[in-house]
């Protein structure tokens, strides 16, 4: 009797023909985030097996795996030769000692001597002799222990079915580029594209000496927690504090952020590029602050030559991306107190519609070739 | 590089060090153990306790605890001091004694807040308006950790007996120890100290206790100082905390002297039109603040250090709060603006004349560089 891990896939069932193309990834995908942990990942009809692993591993590869995605659920099962008192004795462990419950066979060996109709009675009356504090109840049970017997001359017994992440494997929907702030947001909408199959790779800008080290630090937390659902990525880092000070110096106060959002789209669109990156992604949502207005993304979009900007959560209330951001586990690193660049040279009133035609006269006070160059050398990439 | 944030912490002195390295290396006994290694520190750390309380008090009227840091001092003396009633302390404590006044609000204590005067000392009139019959513990800080400001605390600590002669007096003195000369009279109770602000090593601090006076452990266990504060004694950390006490207080006032005049030779250095200065002539010496009115204070504080001066803004211990502005240089009456552009230089007696006029230097140009990218 062994421990393993069932891993069901999601939406990878409706594909048909290339369907190997996505399964690929997801196995690919799941040895990533297994790596360094001993493992073996086994294919079975439909659905994945991974075993040989430390038992008191467990958590930690459950965990995991829970943020790999296209995976539809995952349950933790013994794994008995097909023998009835060893599925019995199976089934003891995996039950709970009191409580409602039903027994929920299903025989792809049909050459097992008892049918599924059979062996549930037959396991559910072992239990219910073993156990005084059971009771049947095959509609409302708090739980069911399920026998599921394999062609292959094993059983496999387990009571729970975890919930996955869903999704697409990551690297099945090509690649993107996320701006990411260190606030609440970007992380949110960088899961949500990358739970569709898509790779992230970030880019961030920073405002040293008037942000902190501090500010920088929390950002590749914050990129390294996306990077346990993307199995890995890159954050690319570039310094606007010239761009910053030259738009305070020469330009209206009140386009402070326009003018500085779309400098970040031209040098995210330009690294994107290198990257091979197909798309950015911002964390933006419609009306949350000044600059998110739909004139405001007018404005920061008319500077993309090529490239699609995918904005997830424009539709989403800020009390729903915050929970979203609990349950990726990023809200506790995105409520420290570092500000990022944005805020620092923040005017009280920001321009909230304006209008392409102000924008440019603004930006024409500047040198905006000489200031892209001049931050894109600052660029440094970290590969978490 | 030029290190003149002494008063975050201090350079620990390489000869105390050395001194104290066979309490690490052979002399490493359990103090309450029985046998003769062990008992032999238990009489080494009697002295100890005798020879820093006779550094600034009469050793027949206070004894030591010794602490795990100066914050931990403060705790004590407040949760184990202010236990009804009301409790009287200051607007510019440091967050030690701020923080823990306000955990007794929580439990329910009134907490009651003296206003300060416009270099961060407290108004002794205001203050001793707020005692009454109900006041178990009054708090003011000796030097005010941003600053500088000296609260004269045994004048005070009088006057506060005399109102109400049941009332404890406790004063966080991390600022203050090893570097103002003074003695600590009988009407204070309870005084915090530590050993990383002095040339000794982090982990280590200190509390003066009023002999007799009867207060509740802080840490339950094995009973060691005074059964106040259980857990083994960190010898190593002690004997290394004496070493460098000692050491400062032997020459205490040519040091003072030599403060005053690093601090004077950095305010001349200092160009008047970009700085607003918050600490006056009376402030510790130690210590100086001024605001880069207009700037933030952390954007200079980067861009010093990346020409190789290392200064503060305001409080170390404050700069992970998610408050922006300064507390303490609020309630000394300034400004958002001033008080978002403070800078705290501290010295201390390592530093020479030619490292302040080349941080002055530095200081200056950064400010006047930052200050024309931001016009």
């Amino acid at each position: 009797m062994e421990k393993i891990i069932i891993v069901r896939y999601s939406e990878i069932h409706l594909k048909g023909k290339n369907r190997g193309y996505f399964e690929r990834a997801l196995i690919l995908n799941m040895e990533k985030s297994l790596k360094g942990l001993k493992h073996e990942i086994r294919r079975q009809s439909g659905r994945y097996i991974v075993e040989a692993f430390e038992e008191d591993e467990i958590d930690n590869i459950l965990s995991k795996l829970k943020k790999v995605f296209g995976i539809h659920s995952l349950s933790i099962a013994l794994r008995v030769k097909t023998d009835l008192d060893e599925i019995s004795e199976a089934a003891k462990r995996v039950c709970i000692e009191s409580g409602n419950f039903k027994v929920s066979a299903h025989r792809a060996d049909k050459t097992f001597a008892l049918n599924s109709m059979q062996l549930n009675a037959e396991i559910g009356g072992r239990l219910l002799s073993c156990f005084n504090n059971l009771t049947v109840d095959v509609h409302n049970p708090d739980f069911i222990v399920n026998i599921d017997v394999r062609e292959n001359g094993t059983t496999l017994v387990f009571n729970e079915f975890i919930k996955g992440a869903g999704g697409m494997p990551v690297g099945t929907s090509g690649r993107g580029m996320l701006l990411i702030s260190g606030g609440i947001d970007s992380p949110v909408a960088g899961h949500m594209i990358a739970k569709r199959g898509m790779q992230i790779d970030c880019i961030h800008f920073h405002s040293y000496p008037y942000t902190n080290m501090q500010a920088r630090d929390k950002v590749i937390e914050l990129a390294k927690v996306l990077s346990k659902y993307t199995c890995g990525t890159k954050l690319n880092i570039i310094s606007v504090t010239h761009i910053q000070e030259e738009i305070h110096k020469k330009c209206n106060g009140e386009y402070m952020v326009t003018l500085l959002r779309r400098f970040m789209m031209r040098i995210a669109e330009n690294i994107a590029k290198k990257c091979g990156a197909q798309c950015l992604i911002t964390g933006e949502s419609l009306g949350q602050v000044a600059s998110q207005t739909v004139e405001g993304m007018t404005s920061s979009n008319s500077v993309i030559k090529d490239l699609p900007v995918l904005r997830p959560l424009c539709g989403f209330d800020k009390d729903e991306i915050i929970e979203r951001s609990r349950q990726i586990g990023a809200y506790e690193i995105s409520i420290q107190p570092y500000e990022d660049c944005c805020t620092v040279f923040l005017p009280k009133h920001p321009i909230i519609k304006p209008s392409i035609s102000s924008v440019m006269t603004e930006e024409a006070k500047l040198d905006i070739e000489s200031l892209l160059k001049e931050a894109l050398s600052t660029l440094e990439v970290i590969d978490l | 590089m030029i290190y003149l944030d002494n008063a975050a912490t201090t350079k620990p002195d390489g000869e105390c060090l050395k001194t104290a390295e066979k309490y690490l290396l052979s002399e490493f006994y359990n103090p309450s153990a029985l046998y003769k290694g062990g008992y032999g520190l238990q009489c080494e750390l009697r002295e100890t306790r005798k020879n820093i309380i006779s550094l600034i008090a009469d050793f027949e009227n206070f004894e030591l605890v010794f602490t795990s840091c100066g914050t931990e001092a403060d705790n004590q003396a407040l949760f184990c001091g202010g236990k009804r009633g009301n409790v009287v302390t200051t607007e510019g404590e440091h967050s030690a004694v701020f923080s823990a006044v306000s955990e007794l609000k929580q439990r329910g204590i009134e907490v009651r807040f003296a206003k300060l005067n416009s270099d961060g000392s407290v108004n002794i009139e205001n203050l001793l308006s707020l005692i009454d019959g109900k006041t178990s513990l009054v708090s003011v800080i000796h030097v005010n950790n941003e600053t500088g400001a000296i609260n004269p605390v045994n004048e005070i600590a009088q006057k506060v007996k005399t109102k109400n002669k049941f009332t404890l007096f406790h004063s966080d003195g991390v600022q203050a120890f090893g570097k103002i000369p003074f003695r600590l009279t009988k009407d204070i109770d309870l005084y915090s100290v530590s050993a990383h602000k002095i040339g000794g090593v982090k982990g280590v601090g200190a509390l003066f206790k009023r002999k007799n006076l009867v207060i509740k452990p802080f840490i339950f266990g094995g009973g060691q100082e005074l059964g106040l504060r259980s857990g083994t004694e960190n010898i190593f950390g002690i004997k290394n905390f004496e070493f460098a006490a000692v050491k400062k207080y032997k020459n205490i006032k040519a040091y003072y002297e030599k403060a005053l005049k690093l601090n004077a030779l950095f305010r001349e250095k200092l160009d008047k039109t970009l700085f607003t200065e918050i600490s006056n002539i009376n402030c510790s010496p130690y210590i100086l603040c001024v605001s880069a009115e207009g700037l933030r204070g952390e954007t200079i504080l980067h861009d010093c250090d990346d020409s190789g001066l290392i200064i503060g803004t305001g409080s170390a211990c404050s700069s992970n709060e998610k408050k922006r502005y300064s507390r303490v240089v609020q309630a000394c009456g300034y400004n958002e603006i001033v008080a978002d552009g403070i800078l705290r230089i501290s010295f201390s007696c390592e530093n020479t004349e030619n490292e302040i006029i080349e941080a002055a230097d530095i200081l200056n140009k950064k400010v006047a560089l930052r200050k024309e990218k931001m016009a």
